[in-house]
């Protein structure tokens, strides 16, 4: 099944390629600009950029102007400045700060230059200034970590009594609030008699994770189940369980982290949702590409991040991340 | 014991308003979940607060002879990432003095900066804060930091086994919480520290080397930071390059929640001890009783200045005091 979405892929990535091709031959290479938030920050966005210069490399229609903001919200805003100034054909962005960039991606659509924006979306008032949004759908992801659990429940026949806890991300993330939005819309669904008795942030953190489960682990005698917002978080918190001797606690994920695939591979750990920061570049510079050749591209252009756990882990590489 | 008066009793109190507000949460946390005072759940805090308090011990120094420190944040992040990494490479044995060597040159770095070029210490630290996190993502090229033969490598020793019944990281800050206590109190060194931030003109006119005090200061900073990286780094025997992110602002609020002034010249290792332990038992203890986490934010705050308001007002002797 895998092995045949990825021969589907290969063979409308090579068509569309020679399709670009010939366009390109028709007027010159494509010029894509692109300004990412915070190149080193973590190894997502390291490995990120590393693929998206691979990608664009890679292509000979493209060439790629590749800028980072460091994480400063005016930095990145001149840098969409200086995009427009040097006429490239797209500009992608990776918002450092979804409300004050718009502004800039209104003067670059002004400009008549089409702006993609990736992993995180602006602000809902700015999208009438975006080409296409190419990035990871939380709320499936949450939606799909809730599956993997209430799966694994039923495996086990605890379905219909199973307590559990979750673990969130930084508040007010966006990608926070839509993981455990997805997560908690999707369990009763599936397992209505899956109680989740509370929640509190672990801010991306596995120290801090660790902390959370460590009074939630004193709190409630019962605990089959853990959901955290990232895999870092929900390593932090099988450490956790780990020293306090509570075997048998069935952790799920997010961003499927290189400690979090040790952590399967070694049983601790149940299942997470694969999200590939090279598959996230790729599909950026690919919706840029295709708004170029003014193909249908969806305003929402999500790229796929599925289900990974212990059963199938066999069929994903290792997280370089 | 004919000395066991009321004048007596409230002049000790008076001394002690810090442990006064210590006691009243403790009581409070305990009656609203009879498992906060578990001897499993104290003795977890008090393994998660000691690498804060490690850190703290450290910072009490510089903030006695009259400096900050808001480097040790990103500093503890540097010492974690290098020693991570380096223990894959050159073997635990090693990697352990190569962290501490480099972690005391950044510190000694500092202590030159502001001891001897005497520059604002506010400015040289906060700066280095980021300074030292490009170190470390330079080093760590952004990527997480992770031991990669988890199962044989004894380094877990000091984040995650126990001696006597009681977790490492607890003896090894109650071995440095003594030691450093020691040096404060009991030893020239400590006075001169105390001299140094309560006056520097009368400290000089005394011949008290004023710069090789506060280059020592930042020396013992260092050394604290270090410990608590290895610390850190033992515990979970991986890191991300942002672990020691914010920490050194909450080691700030426990030196000041201590009593320690920011003007320098008080402040003793004990209180820090208790302003650590308040940190982390709030924190707990708010997990415990479940608040909306929003709100979590809120009521830590509240605590808090409950808290430095006990501890003012036990020390005036009265409860309102403006300023006049």
């Amino acid at each position: 099944m895998n092995t045949t979405l990825k021969a589907a892929l290969v063979a409308t990535t090579a068509l569309a390629a020679s399709a670009t091709g010939v366009l390109a031959e028709a007027h010159g290479k494509m010029k894509i600009g692109i300004t990412q938030n915070n190149v080193g920050v973590d190894s997502y966005q390291t490995t990120y950029e590393k693929a998206f210069i691979e990608a664009a490399n890679a292509n000979e229609n493209v060439e790629a102007v590749v800028l980072d903001a460091g994480g400063d919200v005016a930095r990145q805003i001149a840098q969409v400045e200086d995009l427009i100034q040097q006429q490239v054909d797209a500009i992608i962005i990776w918002p450092t700060n979804g409300e004050a960039v718009i502004p800039a991606v209104r003067k670059a659509q002004k400009a008549g230059i089409p702006v993609i924006v990736t992993n995180s979306n602006i602000a809902e008032e700015g999208f009438d200034f975006v080409a296409s949004f190419s990035g990871p759908d939380n709320i499936t992801q949450g939606a799909r970590a809730a599956e993997i659990m209430c799966d694994k429940f039923k495996d086990m026949g605890i379905a219909d009594s199973a307590q559990i806890v979750q673990i969130s991300g930084q508040p007010g993330y966006t990608t926070a609030i839509e993981r455990a939005k997805g997560f908690e819309d999707r369990l009763p669904e599936v397992c209505p008699d899956v109680k989740l008795v509370e929640t509190q942030p672990g801010d991306w953190n596995r120290e801090k994770s660790q902390k959370v489960m460590e009074a939630f682990l004193v709190k409630y005698d019962k605990i089959d189940g853990v959901y955290a917002g990232d895999d870092n978080m929900g390593v932090g918190a099988l450490n956790a369980a780990k020293a306090a001797g509570r075997d048998g606690i069935i952790f799920v994920g997010a961003t499927n982290f290189a400690v979090g695939y040790e952590a399967m591979e070694a049983g601790d750990y149940w299942g997470s949702i694969y999200q590939s920061p090279v598959d996230d570049a790729k599909a950026a510079l690919q919706t840029a590409i295709d708004v170029l050749d003014k193909k249908d591209v969806p305003f929402l252009n999500y790229f796929d991040t599925p289900k990974i756990t212990q059963d199938n882990m066999d069929q994903f590489t290792k997280p370089v991340f | 014991m004919a000395a066991l008066t009321w004048s007596n009793i409230t002049q000790v109190l008076a001394k002690q308003g810090i442990l006064i507000a210590f006691a009243l949460f403790m009581f409070g946390f305990a009656l609203a979940n009879a498992r906060f005072l578990d001897i499993d759940n104290v003795l977890g805090v008090v393994r998660s607060s000691a690498i804060l308090g490690v850190m703290a011990l450290g910072v009490t120094f510089v903030v006695i002879s009259g400096n900050l420190d808001l480097s040790v944040g990103s500093m503890m992040s540097f010492s974690t990432i290098v020693v991570l990494d380096l223990h894959d490479k050159i073997g635990p044995a090693l990697a352990i003095p190569a962290m501490f060597a480099l972690t005391l040159c950044l510190g000694a770095l500092i202590g030159f900066l502001v001891g001897y070029l005497r520059l604002n210490s506010l400015i040289v630290t906060l700066g280095m804060l980021s300074a030292i996190h490009g170190l470390t993502l330079t080093w760590s090229g952004g990527k997480n930091m992770d031991i990669a033969d988890k199962q044989g490598t004894w380094f877990g020793i000091f984040g995650q086994d126990e001696m006597l019944g009681v977790p490492v990281p607890i003896l090894v800050f109650v071995l440095l919480a003594v030691v450093l206590s020691v040096l404060l109190a009991r030893t020239p060194f400590g006075r001169k520290v105390y001299a140094v931030g309560g006056n520097g003109t009368a400290a000089t006119f005394s011949g008290i080397p004023r710069a090789r005090i506060v280059f020592c200061t930042y020396l013992i900073s260092a050394f604290c930071v270090a410990c608590a990286g290895l610390l850190q780094a033992s515990r979970s025997l991986g890191s991300q390059n942002t672990v020691g992110q914010g920490l050194e602002l909450e080691v700030l609020a426990a030196v000041i929640l201590g009593g320690a002034s920011l003007l320098g010249g008080s402040g003793t290792v004990f209180k820090t001890v208790i302003g650590v332990l308040i940190l982390g038992f709030i924190q707990n203890g708010l997990l415990l009783v479940g608040l909306e986490f929003y709100v979590q934010y809120v009521v830590t705050w509240v605590i808090i200045i409950l808290a430095v308001w006990l501890d003012v007002a036990a020390k005036r002797g009265r409860l309102w005091s403006p300023i006049a």
